[in-house]
């Protein structure tokens, strides 16, 4: 097992380690990295940039975190029905369901954001019917906008909320679920206390593989939201590409790990299982 | 479980929908003739024939099959010894639990953070061969396919080593003790015992890893060179450049491909079950 | 006894692993050995002739590799990244060559590998940016300015108020190219496009700011993509350089280009050889061949921009030479300035285009 720790080690970890210690480094002239420790990267994403105090990168943090929260809350309204219609399926279909399901999640997400373009543009009718609503101007595309970067976003990462919370619907005790509907005839009461603590499990799990990786994902935003929806991956993808300012896109990148990592600690903490 | 009900049954086939949507958009408009635009000329099959002998596309094509061919190799080698390697050492709690935070960290932190420190690292390595070689032209550490290679590895390796300990669990400990009681081998337990019993989950593993590289855009972006482009790196770029229509072609020929290997690799796990159960 | 089975099981993990790794590298080199000699250019997109690619081709039996950006940034950004290696030729602008020169990307070249040199007129051989002229070759010069639809664009005057005014006049684009874009509006605002002052950058991107504000706003696009849309229709004013506007008039009479009245920016792009070039001789071949005059004119007849040229001009569309979009005449020429490599001022650029992005 040695050759694998090693290369763990020699490609994970100490990157992330170099990672950190990039970031505390200044940026060179023309955009290489100058080993001159400074604190003035994390000072930026604070506010605090050569151009006096502007809250544009704490904007950003803040609009990754509602797009994923937005995303996630989109994605469990929508993956409960599914899943449990699966679950509802008899034995030989339910695979067929459940591959279903699976299938869009394979592919791949450069086609599957591109693709949005076609269905969003001009010509076909979801436009159209917009249009028709005063929603936006004639010949105008449903793209970019908020909404469409929405649309990439739920779509992308509903397979991942469905999935396990098809796992615990699949294990559900349906006596329970009786016991409550004799109990109480509000609908919402049921759900609360019968359905909803039995599909903890897949959906914390659901939730985790949603909400985190959402808050650094770059393509959907940079495809669909256009110029106007700068996210923290947009941002990070820009230092390293057309700003070459390295050290700052190690701080952002770093920066989001350590979010990642406290909003993993939360959730684990109101957990039951095993990741 | 109870039959759902009719509103249960339209919502959850309208969501299915929904994330069909997308992919039909792609096939509808591979065969449409028309280059420019999106309104429907006639039925073609130009766009795949066209594709086919596209030079891009086919370099584009079989650099991500020998990416993806190589790194799941590799990983799913360095993957099964670490999951073997970490359940078998007496390792103290601590040092395991750590050992599985790290592994942990490529599934659910996001991509780009492993990207960005690749980026930064090969960076450093090419600046540190060049003052060991200062005369060597070019380094082994330039962007490109070793690079994507070394990437793929790995966030692959967590995957596979976290499907193939999953494996091991599930087995538990009994044959091998079994075995070691009846005086066998190390190197005998491990391959007559250990590696059969683990195959459905190293499969699994490996599968896993494949697919994950085929798909990964984030990793190959940040560390491609000009000669190293994958498919996924192709259309994003042609994205951004205007796309053609055989760019929908490719895209539904791929889109096919994976359903049907997602068909036939749920397939093969029913009839793999179905072996065993008997 | 664990210990040296865990070892063991090591090298036999080893050994697979090494078998893979060697056939891997045995494919990956002997790709690279079996084409024969190859050329990698790096360029702006739609800015050669493929016909001259292949001309070229054929006539030094090689193969030319053609890689496309949008920006100058994007370009320094990917050499910098390791891509130095890895291309032959690169087509910089003047302002990034003298940053490039600065950085050792590039590389002196041999001027006897390069007759055709005496084509260039001399009002282009010693350019600011390059004053030895050492490292880089002109290869066509233009303008930034504004590229519209005549029949869709509302209220139209020739000035970079179109798109800062806050009327509603069209779907706009603006350059996705952080000097040039910036440059433009602080010419607009009568300020130097090179100024390294902080509150004139500032109030530059407010200005920019204030245009994504804009309800017609729609995005950033480099030359190319602004030229695409404004063909699709998709928009109506584009920030554009003057060969690709001229490019698109010819598809679509309906399009026009204007170098707007409070003055813009003039470029030159050059042709460099980078620092660690893996074919310095075809690359020194290539430059001369793209300097002959035949080539020069076929080069400048398909990406409509002005030729450095001289010998080539005979050749060149008159249509061209008489089109003040392509070939501004002396008034305009008074007012267009050229960009100028700002070294650690570069910074400030930078950030102030960060922050324009990301609100």
């Amino acid at each position: 097992m040695l050759p694998g720790f090693l290369w763990t080690c020699f490609f994970l970890a100490l990157p992330c380690l170099v990672l950190v210690l990039v970031s505390f480094c200044q940026r060179g002239a023309y955009g290489g990295v100058d080993f001159l420790f400074t604190g003035e990267n994390y000072q930026r994403l604070l506010g605090f940039t050569l151009f006096g105090w502007t809250s544009d990168y704490l904007m950003i943090l803040v609009r990754s975190l509602w797009t994923a929260f937005i995303t996630t809350i989109c994605c469990v309204l929508m993956a409960y029905p599914v899943a449990f219609f699966i679950a509802s399926r008899p034995g030989r279909t339910k695979y067929l369901w459940l591959t279903l399901l699976i299938a869009p999640f394979w592919t791949n997400l450069v086609i599957r954001t591109y693709a949005w373009y076609l269905v969003l543009a001009p010509e076909m009718p979801p436009a159209q019917i917009a249009a028709l609503f005063g929603l936006i101007e004639p010949g105008e595309a449903l793209y970019p906008s908020t909404f469409a970067v929405y649309l990439g976003m739920v779509s992308t990462f509903l397979p991942f909320m469905a999935l396990p919370l098809y796992a615990s619907a699949e294990a559900l005790n349906w006596s329970l679920v009786q016991a409550a509907q004799d109990l109480y005839s509000d609908r919402w009461r049921v759900f609360k206390t019968a359905i909803l603590p039995q599909t903890l499990p897949g959906l914390t799990i659901g939730i985790i593989l949603t909400f985190i990786p959402c808050m650094g994902m770059f393509v959907v935003p940079d495809m669909l939201g256009g110029a106007k929806y700068m996210l923290l991956g947009n941002l990070i993808q820009q230092q390293f590409g057309v700003s070459r300012d390295w050290p700052f896109g190690a701080a952002i990148s770093f920066s989001l790990m350590v979010l990642t990592l406290a909003a993993l600690f939360i959730l684990r903490k109101r957990r039951v299982g095993n990741l | 479980m109870k039959k759902p009900g009719p509103v249960l049954v339209i919502v959850s086939l309208a969501i299915l929908l929904f994330l069909y949507l997308p992919l039909a958009a792609v096939a509808y408009f591979s065969v449409n003739a028309s280059r420019y635009g999106l309104v429907w000329s006639h039925f073609t099959f130009d766009w795949y024939v066209k594709m086919i002998h596209d030079e891009a596309i086919l370099s584009a094509a079989l650099n991500t099959f020998v990416l993806a061919v190589v790194s799941t190799a590799v990983s799913t080698v360095l993957g099964t010894a670490l999951a073997i390697g970490m359940e078998n050492f007496p390792w103290s709690k601590r040092l395991r639990a750590f050992l599985d935070s790290i592994l942990q960290l490529p599934v659910v932190t996001p991509d780009i953070i492993l990207a960005a420190a690749l980026v930064v690292v090969f960076g450093l390595l090419r600046a540190l061969m060049m003052k060991i070689f200062p005369h060597s032209p070019t380094s082994i550490f330039d962007p490109g396919l070793l690079t994507m290679i070394i990437g793929h590895i790995t966030f692959q390796i967590a995957f596979v080593a976290l499907v193939v300990r999953s494996r091991i669990l599930a087995i538990g400990q009994n044959v091998e003790a079994a075995a070691r009681d009846l005086y066998a081998s190390n190197r005998y337990i491990l391959r007559k015992i250990t590696l059969p019993l683990l195959m459905p989950g190293i499969v699994a593993g490996a599968m896993l890893a494949f697919t994950l590289s085929l798909d990964d855009f984030m990793i190959s972006f940040f560390t491609s060179g000009p000669k190293s482009v994958t498919l996924p790196l192709l259309i994003y770029a042609s994205v951004h450049r205007g796309v053609t229509p055989e760019i929908h072609a490719l895209s539904t020929v791929i889109l096919v491909l994976t359903v049907v290997l997602v068909f036939a690799f749920e397939r093969l796990m029913r009839l793999q079950e179905h072996r065993r159960k008997q | 006894m664990n210990k040296m089975s865990e070892f063991v099981k090591g090298f036999a993990c080893g050994g697979k692993m090494a078998k893979i790794i060697v056939f891997a590298a045995l494919l990956l080199t002997g790709a690279g050995l079996l084409a024969g000699p190859e050329l990698r250019l790096y360029i702006w997109s739609e800015y050669i002739d493929p016909q001259i690619v292949k001309d070229f081709e054929k006539q030094y039996h090689c193969k030319v590799i053609v890689d496309l950006y949008e920006s100058n940034e994007e370009m320094v950004a990917k050499l910098i990244a390791g891509g130095i290696s890895q291309y032959d030729i690169v087509v910089p602008s003047g302002y990034a060559v003298k940053s490039m020169i600065k950085q050792n990307l590039l590389l002196k070249f041999d001027k006897s590998k390069v007759p055709n040199l005496k084509n260039i007129d001399p009002k282009f051989d010693r350019l600011p940016s390059d004053p030895t002229g050492e490292y880089s070759i002109p290869y066509q010069w233009g303008t930034v300015g504004l590229m519209y639809r005549k029949d869709k664009v509302k209220d139209f005057q020739p000035s970079w108020q179109m798109i800062l005014d806050g009327k509603e006049h069209g779907n706009f684009l603006l350059m996705d190219s952080t000097r040039e874009m910036m440059g433009s509006i602080l010419m607009a605002m009568g300020k130097n496009p090179n100024t390294t002052n902080k509150d004139d950058i500032i109030a530059a991107a407010k200005l920019l700011l204030q245009a994504k504000k804009n309800k017609d706003f729609k995005g950033f696009e480099g030359g190319v993509g602004g030229k695409n849309q404004i063909l699709a229709g998709t928009a109506v004013i584009a920030v554009t350089y003057n060969g690709d506007a001229a490019r698109g008039i010819a598809d679509n009479p309906n399009a026009a280009f204007v170098n707007p009245k409070e003055g813009g920016l003039i470029w030159v792009d050059c042709m460099g050889i980078t620092a660690k070039a893996p074919n310095p001789e075809l690359a020194h071949q290539f430059i001369n061949f793209i300097l002959d005059a035949k080539v020069g004119a076929q080069l400048s007849n398909f990406n409509r921009y002005p030729t450095p040229n001289q010998a080539a001009l005979p050749m060149i569309n008159p249509k061209d030479l008489q089109n003040p979009a392509i070939y501004p005449d002396a008034q305009t020429k008074a007012k267009l300035q050229f960009l100028d490599d700002l070294g650690k001022d570069n910074r400030i650029y930078d950030e102030a285009w960060t922050m324009i992005k990301s609100r």
